[in-house]
């Protein structure tokens, strides 16, 4: 039995380094490819409209893809070593100082994250020429430009993750060393209430960034030229950041907007509401990716749509512009994507001991279903309605800009579809999980699995 | 010896020449892809209604996979298994589930409360679950709280409480339900020697006062002399009964098993030492 506890300790584990080896590596991916451009830009022989081109797409794209690939990546490492508290506290009771327990995180961190950044490498030097060929295609950029990888790819692309993945994990694993074993039990199982004041001052701040943007796109900006969508898609990026920051104070505005309807569905609806009360930071954790993911897939493509509704005869260069845009959007969707199932999946494998203790306690395999079916839908309403806003932040201002009209009919459509897919990944993701988490015996669900 | 029978009041439960193998064909979980390992080798027995029962034996013999299967927790490969007169249901998980959470009452050794409810929402939850009405239950959970005197603790979290507490407040909940049978699981294992007399006490009292029945895996003979009957169990079987008893004779017949045990080389080895440390903190106890 001790080995079926040793295998399923070890199985976990490699579940969350694979989650923090998958954030680390799109992300850096993501990040080298516009990094790569600022390469490009300082070449020999680069014009001075190519080289300012080249340099406003790395530093406006990749500025707001920095903000989310560290966000992302923090959150990801973050959850690992909040979920490794109880380990912890077992090895400071047996004699490891602070400084041991956090040098082990760490050190296990930085092996993942250095694996990630390196195998990165080839990927992120495909993505970056594939920008320049785009911004050529669509006549950005001189055909003659030539493509290049250095010092800028490597120091914001790889440095910048790993730096994000090591402070993250640093602070969350401190905060967990430093408490008392105790107290750190107690925490892990209460799963933190409290936000913290930075974190409500910076959403704030950044959401205010983000109507600051709407608000001049729609009144100063020249809906004819490019940069207005560069202005107006800024909007939504940073509006999105700021609802994700601010999470898990929306997650308890909606928990509790909403908590009469989710009783309708029986004991499992109420319990749902009763967890996610005890725990809005971790609910807090899913949120986050459902945010950015729809305010920036959302946002990207009503805009693409308003342009196209306003210009029906594209000329090659909108096109190829349309097509730049359909590939950031497509890269930083699937990024919050693969985010979103990887912190869905991680949420609800650690809580394993819980569903076996609510299954002894009388509840059904169906009952724990519903439960976890009902704080996703939480998360999942408190996502897409924030998420929505943000995009509609930066779509509406663009469309009264370009065509006069609030929106195009299209961006339903739009929206529909993302609303969809955001949802079926979400719930999927999580009933999937919990799923896997019934197959292990009860009673060995419920011992303490100190490893987990 | 196979069976042990009372007559006269109802019957609790029943377990029918019970076999639990391990490792066997179609059996997932276990010992591994190794040989098949027997942990029940043809359990019988049958528990009167209000008794207070301890099962012990030495690591390996079966206890836990014992109250499992009686428990509806595993279901064991071959015989039977009665709660109340009723029959372990066949069918899926659900219908497994809807049979404890009316029949049933557990006290695992690690409390098992979930930590985002308060006690008195710990204590309704099997009601909750069985979709009861909530003000007649929340009534009745108020009530198991006086009577185990912890109702000044009803609206706090099981994260503010002591182990002894948590351990109270599981009592409460499986006692709520008025089951059929309440099993415990090493319930003093993580607790210290005075909080785990309370619980003793609480669990003797649930059979004197309320005529609980009361089904005890331990090892500990100062705990398992708490009861009215001890049930010992090598190799998968009923091996020893005692009757009223004692630690130290506990401990005796307790020490004589794992000798045995150790002779046949099937467990491991230091058997005498811990028996005799625990023989002896009874008697400083008594003194």
């Amino acid at each position: 039995m001790a080995t079926g506890l040793a295998r399923a300790s070890v199985a976990h584990r490699r579940g969350s380094f694979v989650a923090a080896f998958l954030a680390v590596f799109l992300g850096a991916v993501i990040l080298m490819s516009f990094a790569s451009l600022l390469d490009t830009a300082g070449g020999d022989g680069v014009g001075k409209t190519d080289r300012n081109t080249l340099t406003i797409m790395a530093s406006v794209v990749g500025g707001w893809g920095v903000l989310v690939v560290a966000s992302a990546v923090a959150t990801t490492l973050a959850v690992a070593a909040r979920q490794r508290a109880g380990e912890l506290a077992l090895l400071r009771s047996l004699g490891a100082t602070p400084g041991q327990s956090v040098r082990l995180v760490v050190g296990e961190t930085a092996l993942v994250a250095l694996a990630g950044v390196v195998l990165a490498l080839p990927f992120g030097y495909g993505g970056g020429w594939t920008l320049l060929r785009l911004l050529q295609n669509s006549g950005q950029v001189r055909d003659g430009v030539d493509f290049a990888f250095g010092a800028s790819a490597l120091a914001v692309g790889a440095g910048g993750t790993l730096l994000a993945a090591l402070a993250a994990s640093f602070g969350t694993a401190r905060r967990a060393a430093r408490r008392r074993a105790v107290e750190a039990h107690r925490q892990a199982s209460a799963g933190g209430r409290h936000t913290s004041r930075f974190r409500l001052i910076a959403g704030l701040v950044l959401v205010v960034a983000g109507a600051s943007c709407a608000v001049v796109t729609a009144t100063s900006l020249d809906g004819s030229k490019i940069d207005s969508q560069s202005v107006a898609g800024e909007g939504a990026i940073l509006t999105g950041i700021g609802f994700a920051l601010l999470a898990p104070v929306l997650v308890r505005a909606v928990t509790a907007a909403a908590a009469p309807l989710l009783g309708l569905l029986g004991s499992p609806g109420t319990l749902g509401v009763l967890a996610v009360r005890q725990r809005f930071q971790r609910a807090a954790t899913a949120v986050m990716p459902i945010v950015l993911c729809t305010a920036i897939s959302t946002g990207t493509l009503t805009m693409q749509a308003v342009w196209n509704s306003a210009h029906p005869q594209l000329s090659a260069d909108d096109k190829g512009t349309a097509i730049l845009n359909y590939v950031v959007v497509g890269m930083l969707a699937v990024f919050a994507a693969v985010m979103l199932v990887n912190l869905v999946v991680a949420e609800t494998t650690a809580r394993r001991a819980e569903f076996a203790q609510l299954r002894l306690a009388g509840a059904t395999p169906r009952q724990v279903l519903r439960q976890v079916t009902a704080e996703t839908a939480l998360m999942l309403v408190t996502g897409l309605l924030f998420g929505t806003l943000a995009a509609v932040a930066s779509a509406v201002p663009y469309s009264l800009a370009v065509t006069g009209d609030a929106l195009p009919s299209s961006a339903v459509g739009i929206h529909a579809a993302v609303v969809a897919g955001v949802a079926v990944l979400a719930l999927g993701a999580a009933l999937a999980a919990a799923r896997r988490t019934g197959r292990t015996p009860m009673t060995t669900a419920l011992r303490p699995a100190v490893a987990a | 010896m196979d069976s042990i029978t009372r007559g006269g009041a109802a019957e609790a439960l029943r377990l029918s020449d019970v076999v639990k193998v391990y490792g066997a064909a179609g059996e997932g979980e276990g010992a591994g892809a190794g040989r098949p390992v027997t942990a029940l080798d043809g359990v019988s027995l049958a528990l009167a209604a209000g008794t207070f029962t301890s099962v012990m034996g030495p690591s390996g013999s079966g206890k836990s996979t014992l109250l499992q299967c009686a428990a509806g927790l595993d279901r064991p490969t071959s015989g039977r298994v009665l709660v109340g007169g009723t029959e372990l249901p066949g069918g899926g998980e659900s219908e497994l589930t809807r049979f404890r959470r009316s029949r049933i009452g557990f006290v695992f050794q690690h409390y098992n409360l979930v930590p985002y409810l308060t006690v008195r929402q710990n204590v309704l939850l099997p009601q909750t679950l069985a979709g009861r009405r909530r003000r007649r239950a929340g009534a009745e959970a108020v009530a198991v709280l006086e009577r185990l005197g912890i109702a000044e603790l009803a609206d706090r979290r099981p994260a503010e409480l002591s182990g002894g507490q948590q351990q109270r407040v599981a009592i409460a909940r499986a006692l709520a339900t008025r089951p059929a049978v309440l099993f415990a699981d090493e319930p003093t294992g993580a607790l210290d020697t005075s909080s785990g007399r309370q619980v003793l006490k609480l669990l003797r009292e649930s059979a004197d006062a309320f005529g609980q029945t009361v089904v005890m895996v331990t090892h500990d003979p100062v705990a398992a002399a708490y009861a009215d009957t001890v049930l010992f169990l090598a190799d998968g079987r009923l091996v020893d009964e005692l009757s009223s008893p004692e630690a130290t004779e506990v401990a005796r017949r307790m020490a004589a098993l794992d000798s045995r045990v150790t002779a046949a080389g099937a467990a491991p080895a230091g058997p005498g030492t811990p028996v005799t440390a625990a023989a002896r903190a009874f008697r400083t106890e008594v003194a």
